[in-house]
């Protein structure tokens, strides 16, 4: 039980962290067409939201955080279940992008 | 695929039945969810790419479709793990078969059939 105590929870961290990584290319192509010439308040909107979603993500990551850090570490089903709606909820973002 | 639905919105009542599994199995399905939420954003990125760097194509609005395929599949992808994850919790808890599921198999040709079609798409554009 005990002989790979560093491992298992090391990798969970670091997967949440590579995730987060991942949502950063999200975020930054819903952000491009806000900084481009002519955009509108939309594109702002848009853009801002879009960034609130990667800070809530990198944001649950770092939460999860100390729950492995425990010995046993921690389940996280609450950190699960938002870090999923807020992914679905990045592609409907990506959707207005796509659509204005 | 949503079986669990009502699972996601009451958390504990995944933590009442059957036994803790060991901490490692249930940190190996955390990263299996993490994975396939990676896969989710992988097409979500794939396709804002597609609206924004590809030229427009010989069939009208072709573009806009693809990318809007590819988010509504990178949505269905991160809804399809979280359900997936409480699923296999559940499962290991209950000390029962871990779910099966079709999910991977029937993504894997989607996204085989949409790549087809767009390497067609590109070679009509240039032959044409």
């Amino acid at each position: 039980m005990t002989r790979d105590p560093g491992a298992s929870p090391e990798r969970t961290r670091l997967a949440w962290r590579r995730t987060g990584l991942s949502a950063a290319a999200v975020a930054l192509l819903a952000t491009r067409p806000a900084v481009r010439p002519g955009a509108g308040p939309a594109e702002w909107l848009i853009a801002a939201a879009t960034m609130a979603g990667w800070a809530a993500l990198v944001a649950l990551a770092l939460h999860r955080a100390p729950g492995l850090r425990a010995r046993p570490p921690r389940p996280a089903p609450r950190s699960i279940r938002a870090y999923a709606l807020i992914t679905a909820a990045l592609a409907v973002l990506g959707g207005l992008v796509v659509m204005l | 695929m949503f079986g669990g639905l009502r699972q996601w919105f009451d958390p504990e009542s995944a933590h009442t039945e059957g036994t803790t599994p060991d901490y490692r199995f249930s940190l190996a399905n955390e990263r299996t969810f993490l994975a396939w939420i990676r896969t989710g954003l992988a097409l979500i990125a794939g396709g804002l790419a597609c609206a924004q760097f590809l030229p427009p194509l010989p069939i009208a609005r072709l573009r806009e479709i693809i990318a809007i395929a590819l988010l509504v599949l990178g949505g269905m992808v991160a809804l399809r793990a979280v359900d997936h994850w409480a699923r296999a919790e559940r499962a290991m808890r209950l000390g029962i078969d871990l779910p099966r599921s079709r999910f991977p198999a029937v993504l894997a040709i989607v996204v085989a059939i949409g790549a087809v079609v767009l390497v067609g798409t590109v070679l009509h554009g240039i032959v044409t």
